[in-house]
């Protein structure tokens, strides 16, 4: 067994607006001189540490909380899962 | 003697504000739209509540960008008074004339409940016709009103007398129970609960004066001046 | 989306040709349920539509009565069940801001929203407390966000709405009555699109709404935007301030198609637009997914050349978009063209005005033997039982629901929630107070008496501040209605609430039907709910503290109606018995009298006796006033019946007032001219509630107990579960 960092982004599936992230664009950053950007999206991020075997098992196990615990809401909601040595 | 009131995309007390500094309170108030200047002629600023930009990002992070918030940072550093209430005391802290930050609430939600304050400085522009220690029935109405500094600023912050309200019991589980404060000058005063909805009998199920005098303690120090 | 197969060959035979793709997303979308009412409308003419305050334009989506002194007031309900139930946050909140959008497209300031929330059991089920935090989350977020205080509403729980959620909002705006848009349009008048880009979110929501929910219509979720809706009302109401519109619409259910041939219809004109000038989010989106994407937060409206330059200023500052998308046209045709080619070119009557139908209905086979009543488990400690049944989630105080709402911002709020109707100061000096209930549980029992004693209660919550009912909103939400069982429902409600309607002289000014509202586990049970708008022209009865010696006084009688009742169902769990029945000139006398001795100023506070009957009304005086009262339950009006009887029939017509003891001989003075049925039947003081019949104690409570008991067991039960 190896503890490992377990990180959850959830954000709004593509398509699907983004009015934060659009507000943040537009009246904040682009005000300024960072022209560059055309693009901000707002997400949740929650860290897990967890036990398990292997990381895909790690990984398997946080999908399966966030589906089974409505940790996002499918219907609006994309999670991506990354793991990480602790 | 002309108070400004500012308006930032998102503002929603901002008529309550002007209706009680004209109506009630008889002065002459004028909006100010965000993107606009300040005139040299204003004898005090008032930033009212709502929701700048949606509350996007954190409350008040946005609109402490806009440019009329140099305008209100020279005037602050000239003495004038300024207040800021709800989302306008976030903007002054996000815009850094006043110490701290507001967090969410402990409850995680919203709050909107009558609730009571206590004086703890009545010697600044909204406060001199206050007695020290005086309570004032008021309404809160926030989701990110818990006021948070850390202990050194906190020690710095009492040294200075720059608490200005305590709330009488926990509310939100802001620090010391603070509900607002000044700067060091004292002339630049921010607070979470909504005096505007407080001055008048109609609206105030408990007693009006109190936060009535929050209006009167402004007029006191801009009619001296002229 | 799509046509029933009679409805295309109708299409077909119409136009006399095969409909292009276009035309067949914008003829179903309109001709869904959602858009066209096409089961219910041949029937909603009975209610009465008119009265002395009532002004009717062309195309109004809200109600709007004139309150005088060249002021007037606009109001309208509408529900978001389907999107609520799969995402309860952005379902709710778009709910919020749909109604709100109906309000501003008259021309006037929205100034309090009211919301009624159902949900399954929340004492059992998961699912029911997230939709339910979610959604309360949702409407707090936009309606705070807004600065448009939620200033009343309803909370209910029943099995019935399990995996299902019934978000009812309503909402009232205030303005002059000469800035009222007065729809019109010209020929070469400019059709503008203001406010939010249109997505790909929410497309085919009005259909959605019209079909069961079998299967988890994706697509159809609309995401709130609190802030673009914020911007658009105050750039609207400058637009207003300057008179630069000429017609205007919200862009609800149906998006443009509905939008766009709605007004055409209304004003009898013809539109031409381009679907390449509609300012869209994603750059792919096809004729087709314009023109019925859900997208929220936008508004429609019909300007000439000079205004919409004023227009385009205005929305500069505000830094929202608007979008010349078409122009006005004589003739009457809805003209949809992609740059130079046509994808659509129907006749706007045509598209506006489905075939309407006769759905057949028959009395529902559960209705023969509902009103017998089963033996009850006798009750051994009613003590205990009141504590539990304040504990209740349908019982228990909802102020975690409200404390979350801004119910101040606006400064109008001179009696706030928690009390039978809140009530708003409006500037000529008179005050608003208003109200919406509901009870499917009376409804199912007796879908016409039920819906009568809504109307009833609704009335006597607004009565209890001193306000006179002067317009009345419904909202009626069914099951299938292509079920005759669940069609019988619908008509009977309807039914009851025109003979009210007229027998009070109560005007309908707004009203929303919404149908094929069923759970994975059958339909809800009939849920109308009625909003009532009531005027104050001198001052409201503002709550009084109770002191020790203080009087009450019940008047209307006690009867045995325990079918519904929130006694029989939460405590015996027992759905059955004698529906509560409205007796219109009780009813009458009783709200007469009552406005007649608050305006002498003879009382501290009224309340009126509803969900839980006369034991729960009282404990609420008690709890809210924090201070106790002894009542003999003999002395209650009405036949003679078991003590559970008389504590918690839901009996109507009856209302609790509360009166300093030297003001007793007058208030009788008066009842009894007024030959109204009433008694003294309790006195305050000390720090206990309680009951007695005949000299017996039958309950006896510590009101700080119960009082804490019944404010945080709805906290407690959605955060600790």
């Amino acid at each position: 067994m190896a503890i490992f960092n377990v990180h959850v982004t959830i954000e709004n599936k593509p398509g699907i607006s983004d009015p934060e992230g659009e507000t943040i664009l537009n009246d904040l950053v682009l005000k300024g001189t960072h022209s560059s950007i055309s693009k901000i999206k707002t997400a949740k991020m929650l860290k897990f540490t967890i036990k398990e075997k292997d990381k895909k098992i790690a990984k398997a196990k946080v999908q399966e909380i966030c589906d089974d615990l409505r940790i996002y809401n499918p219907m609006v909601s994309k999670v991506t899962i990354d793991v990480f040595d602790a | 003697m002309k108070v400004g009131v500012i308006v930032f995309p998102g503002s929603n007390c901002d008529r309550d504000m002007y209706h009680v500094l004209t109506d009630v309170f008889k002065l002459d108030a004028e909006y100010f739209w965000h993107e606009k200047g300040l005139p040299k002629n204003i004898d005090a600023v008032i930033l009212p509540g709502g929701f700048s930009y949606g509350d996007r990002l954190r409350s008040g992070a946005i609109a402490a960008h806009s440019p009329i918030i140099n305008d209100v940072r020279k005037m602050a550093e000239k003495g004038i008074p300024i207040l800021g209430v709800c989302n306008g005391f976030q903007i002054l802290v996000e815009a850094g004339l006043l110490p701290g930050a507001l967090l969410k609430n402990t409850s995680l939600n919203f709050m909107c409940r009558w609730t009571s304050l206590i004086v703890e400085n009545n010697k600044t522009p909204f406060t001199n016709k206050l007695k020290l220690h005086q309570k004032i029935p008021i309404p809160i109405a926030n989701g990110e009103g818990r006021y948070y500094v850390d202990e050194l600023t906190l020690k710095k912050l009492k040294k200075n007398n720059q608490i200005v309200f305590r709330y009488s019991e926990v509310v939100n589980g802001s620090t010391d129970r603070i509900a607002g404060v000044c700067n060091e000058d004292g002339n630049v005063v921010g607070m979470m609960p909504h005096p505007e909805r407080a001055t008048e009998s109609a609206i105030n199920p408990i007693d009006n004066k109190p936060s009535s005098l929050i209006f009167e303690s402004l007029i006191k120090t801009i009619g001296v001046k002229n | 989306m799509s046509l029933e197969p009679q409805e295309l060959d109708e299409l077909t035979s119409k136009i006399g040709r095969k409909p292009t793709s276009t035309e067949l997303q914008i003829v179903a979308a309109e001709w869904s349920e959602h858009c066209s009412y096409k089961s219910s409308k041949k029937h909603l003419k009975m209610l009465p539509m008119k009265g002395p305050l009532v002004i009717s334009e062309k195309g109004y989506d809200s109600g709007v009565l004139d309150v005088g002194d060249g002021y007037v007031i606009t109001a309208h309900i509408e529900s978001h069940n389907h999107p609520s139930a799969v995402e309860p946050y952005g379902g709710a909140a778009t709910g919020v801001g749909g109604v709100i959008r109906d309000i501003l497209s008259a021309g006037t300031r929205p100034i309090a929203i009211f919301d009624g929330l159902r949900f399954g059991d929340i004492e059992k089920d998961q699912q029911a407390r997230w939709l339910f935090k979610n959604a309360v989350t949702g409407i707090a977020d936009y309606g705070n966000c807004l600065g448009i205080p939620t200033i009343g509403g309803e909370v209910e729980f029943d099995e019935c709405y399990s995996n299902y959620a019934l978000v009812d909002v309503a909402a009232i705006g205030f303005g002059k009555k000469k800035n009222l848009i007065k729809n019109h349009a010209k020929k070469g008048d400019l059709v503008v699109l203001l406010g939010g880009s249109t997505g790909r979110d929410g497309i085919g929501g009005s259909q959605f709404a019209s079909d069961s929910l079998e299967s988890e219509n994706r697509s159809a979720v609309q995401i709130p935007d609190p802030f673009i809706e914020k911007l658009i009302i105050e750039a609207i109401l400058e637009a207003r301030n300057q008179n630069l519109i000429h017609a205007m619409k919200d862009l609800g259910g149906g998006g443009l198609s509905c939008a766009v041939s709605e007004t055409a219809d209304a004003l009898s004109i013809g539109i031409e637009m381009d679907v390449n000038k509609v300012h869209t989010r994603e750059s792919d989106m096809n004729p087709d997914e314009i023109m019925v994407s859900e997208s929220q937060e936008r508004m429609l409206i019909v300007t000439d050349n000079d205004k919409f330059k004023k227009i385009q200023e205005i929305c500069k500052k505000f830094h929202i978009t608007c979008s010349v998308i078409g122009k006005v046209t004589s003739g009457n045709m809805m003209h949809v063209k992609k740059g130079k080619k046509t994808c659509a070119n129907l006749p706007t009557d045509l598209v506006a005005n489905a075939t309407l139908l006769d759905r057949p209905s028959k009395k529902p086979a559960y209705l023969e033997k509902i009103e017998d009543e089963k033996k009850l488990a006798p009750i051994t400690d009613y003590s205990k039982m009141m504590m539990m049944f304040l504990s209740s989630p349908n019982i228990a105080s909802k102020i975690w629901v409200y404390g979350q709402y801004d119910h101040e911002v606006g400064i109008r709020t001179v009696v706030k929630p928690g009390t039978d109707a809140s009530v708003l100061r409006l500037d000529n000096g008179k005050f608003l107070a208003a109200k919406i209930d509901g009870n499917p549980k009376h409804c199912y029992i007796n879908p016409r008496e039920g819906a009568i004693g809504c109307f009833e209660e609704a009335c006597r919550n607004v009565v209890c501040t001193g306000a006179t009912p002067i317009g009345m909103l419904d909202h009626l939400q069914f099951g299938n209605p292509e079920d005759p069982e669940i069609f019988w429902t619908f008509l009977e409600s309807l039914k009851g609430l025109t003979d009210f309607a007229k027998y009070f002289e109560i005007p309908c000014v707004g009203g929303k039907v919404s149908l094929y509202n069923e759970t994975p586990s059958g339909p809800i049970k009939p849920t109308p709910i009625i909003g009532i708008l009531g005027l104050i022209d001198k001052t409201p009865l503002y709550p009084q503290k109770i002191a020790s010696g203080d009087c009450l006084v019940i008047i209307g009688n006690t009867k045995n109606e325990m079918g519904g009742s929130e006694y029989f169902e939460y405590i015996h769990k027992f759905i059955g018995g004698i529906c509560p029945v409205v007796n219109f000139e009780e009813s009458k006398a009783n709200m007469n009298t009552v406005l007649n001795v608050i305006k002498k100023n003879l009382l501290k506070a009224v309340h009126d006796c509803s969900k839980g009957g006369l034991g729960v009304a009282v404990s609420e005086i008690c709890m809210t006033h924090q201070i106790g009262c002894t009542v003999s339950l003999d002395k209650v009006p009405g036949p003679k019946l078991d003590a559970d009887r008389i504590l918690f029939s839901e009996s109507h017509s009856r209302y609790l007032l509360v009166l300093q003891k030297k003001n007793l001989k007058k208030l009788e003075e008066i009842l009894k001219k007024s030959h109204v049925s009433y008694h003294m039947i309790g006195v305050f003081g000390d720090e206990n509630i309680r009951f007695n019949l005949d000299r017996k104690s039958i309950i006896d409570l510590r009101v700080d107990k119960a009082q804490k008991t019944w404010s945080n067991s709805l906290r407690e039960l959605v955060v600790h579960g």
